[in-house]
């Protein structure tokens, strides 16, 4: 039993704020509690401290923390081919592929391809919190949805058509970084507007996206080609400025296909 | 999910009536407790200083090591508190190799600053009262000795100082020696 005189000590006020006492002693507290003005007082100030404390260690840290859906994927697929590892690939294996003649491989070949595509895409998603895939021959809609720059008809069309004009490099590096490929061959994209200037892109990094080179197909030529052709279009007066600007900023190709009436680039 | 139980089957891989692959029951017990903790994890490693990448690789760490524990039918015996304790050493580890090699030198307890990791831009006043509240715990959390700082980490993260003691190798007399130390030291920072 605690005498009217003693007062409990700091540690022993934060043992009972914290729950951790054993039962007897806590029963003994919570008396001298009931009693004890300064004591009382203390508790509040320990437990206030504890509350501040846990709102600053909160406030600073959450921000900090990036979204769980890149790496919860990853696991699962380590998971998967540890799993398979494990098992020597059983005759009921984990996908048709682990059935062939190299099933001993299979595990540590999936595990490596994982690895491969993780440190591949990593920064991705570290910068938009969601995996992205390498873009060919589409922009990533959620990083680059196109940004017109609020011009007008006349604007566009009463003055020399603006080419597409040089990224600074600065802002090719940011593209770059977003669309996760960093380390990519800088000559193997041109970082394009997705609503070309001419047509009143604006200069801004949600109307840039990598676009790849390598694409023999759907390349930067023939966007140049549907490009001109919006243009012809909207100042001649057959097309309006907003849904050229729309057309070409939600689905590239398809507008292309529309507006040549093609299914096939031309030649 | 922290109870003591071994089921030996749950580890063996099934195929869904589609011929898809399906996780095991392991494996979604695993993915759920990742669900449930990665967070703490890593904001505490972040809070040891360990920057958010190679906490990330820590926290995936911490989760193969938990698969591999329940895939040899080891102790289920609170999981939260062991999940803890393997990020705990990997975490020391790291300040170990971090040490050895003195190109990448990292300061325990130095949290880098959040914009080098996120791009965010709160408005004015935000930013001042992020600001202040940074300086404030980043000023009491470097004073603090690794073990005061890690212990109060962890308290945050809600373990009780039994598996405080038990990841930080501590007596609970230490444990709650340690907190209020702390805890004393944040309210002299609080009060200037």
């Amino acid at each position: 039993m605690l005498s009217d005189n003693a007062h409990l000590s700091d540690q022993e006020l934060l043992l009972a704020a914290d729950g951790e006492l054993p039962p007897a002693r806590a029963g003994q507290v919570a008396s001298h509690l009931t009693e004890c003005w300064t004591c009382r007082v203390r508790k509040g100030e320990i437990e206030a401290s504890i509350g501040d404390f846990v709102h600053a260690y909160r406030g600073d840290l959450d921000p900090l923390l990036p979204s769980p859906a890149g790496p919860r994927a990853l696991l699962k697929a380590q998971l998967a081919a540890m799993t398979a590892e494990r098992a020597g690939a059983p005759p009921n294996g984990r996908t048709k592929w682990l059935h062939g003649p190299y099933p001993r491989y299979a595990g540590a070949a999936l595990f490596l391809a994982v690895l491969v595509l993780f440190v591949y895409l990593r920064p991705a998603f570290e910068s938009r919190g969601a995996f992205h895939v390498v873009p060919v021959s589409f922009p990533e809609p959620s990083l680059t949805p196109g940004v017109a720059a609020g011009v007008n008809r006349d604007q566009i069309c009463h003055s020399v058509p603006p080419k597409n004009r040089i990224v600074p490099a600065s802002l090719q590096r940011r593209v770059f970084e977003e669309y996760g490929i960093s380390g990519a061959e800088p000559r193997a994209y041109e970082v394009d507007y997705l609503i070309t200037p001419a047509l009143g892109g604006a200069d801004d990094i949600r109307n840039l996206w990598p676009q790849s080179n390598s694409s023999a197909v759907w390349n930067a030529r023939v966007k140049d080609a549907l490009e001109d052709r919006l243009h012809d279009l909207v100042c001649d007066g057959r097309l309006d400025l907003a849904t050229a600007q729309r057309d070409i900023s939600s689905d590239w190709i398809a507008a292309y296909k529309k507006y040549f009436e093609t299914d096939r680039p031309l030649p | 999910m922290f109870n003591d139980k071994t089921i030996p089957d749950l580890a063996a891989a099934t195929v869904s009536s589609t011929g898809e692959a399906k996780p095991t029951l392991l494996e979604e017990e695993v993915v759920a407790l990742f669900d449930q903790m990665q967070d703490r994890l890593l904001r505490y490693l972040l809070s040891t200083g360990v920057p958010v990448q190679d906490g990330e690789e820590i926290v995936q760490e911490v989760f193969l090591a938990l698969f591999r524990h329940l895939q040899r039918g080891k102790s289920r015996r609170n999981l939260r508190a062991w999940v803890f304790q393997v990020a705990h050493n990997l975490s020391v580890k790291y300040y170990v190799a971090k040490l050895r090699n003195r190109k990448h030198r990292v300061e325990p307890g130095a949290v880098q600053d959040a914009d080098s990791f996120v791009d965010r831009t709160p408005n004015p006043e935000d930013q001042l009262m992020r600001n202040q509240s940074h300086a404030r715990l980043q000023s009491v959390l470097r004073a603090l000795p690794e073990q005061d700082r890690r212990c109060l980490s962890l308290r945050a993260e809600g373990l009780t100082y039994r598996e405080i003691g038990q990841i930080l190798d501590m007596s609970l007399g230490a444990v709650a020696l340690s907190l209020g130390r702390s805890l004393a030291r944040f309210t002299r920072a609080e009060e200037r």
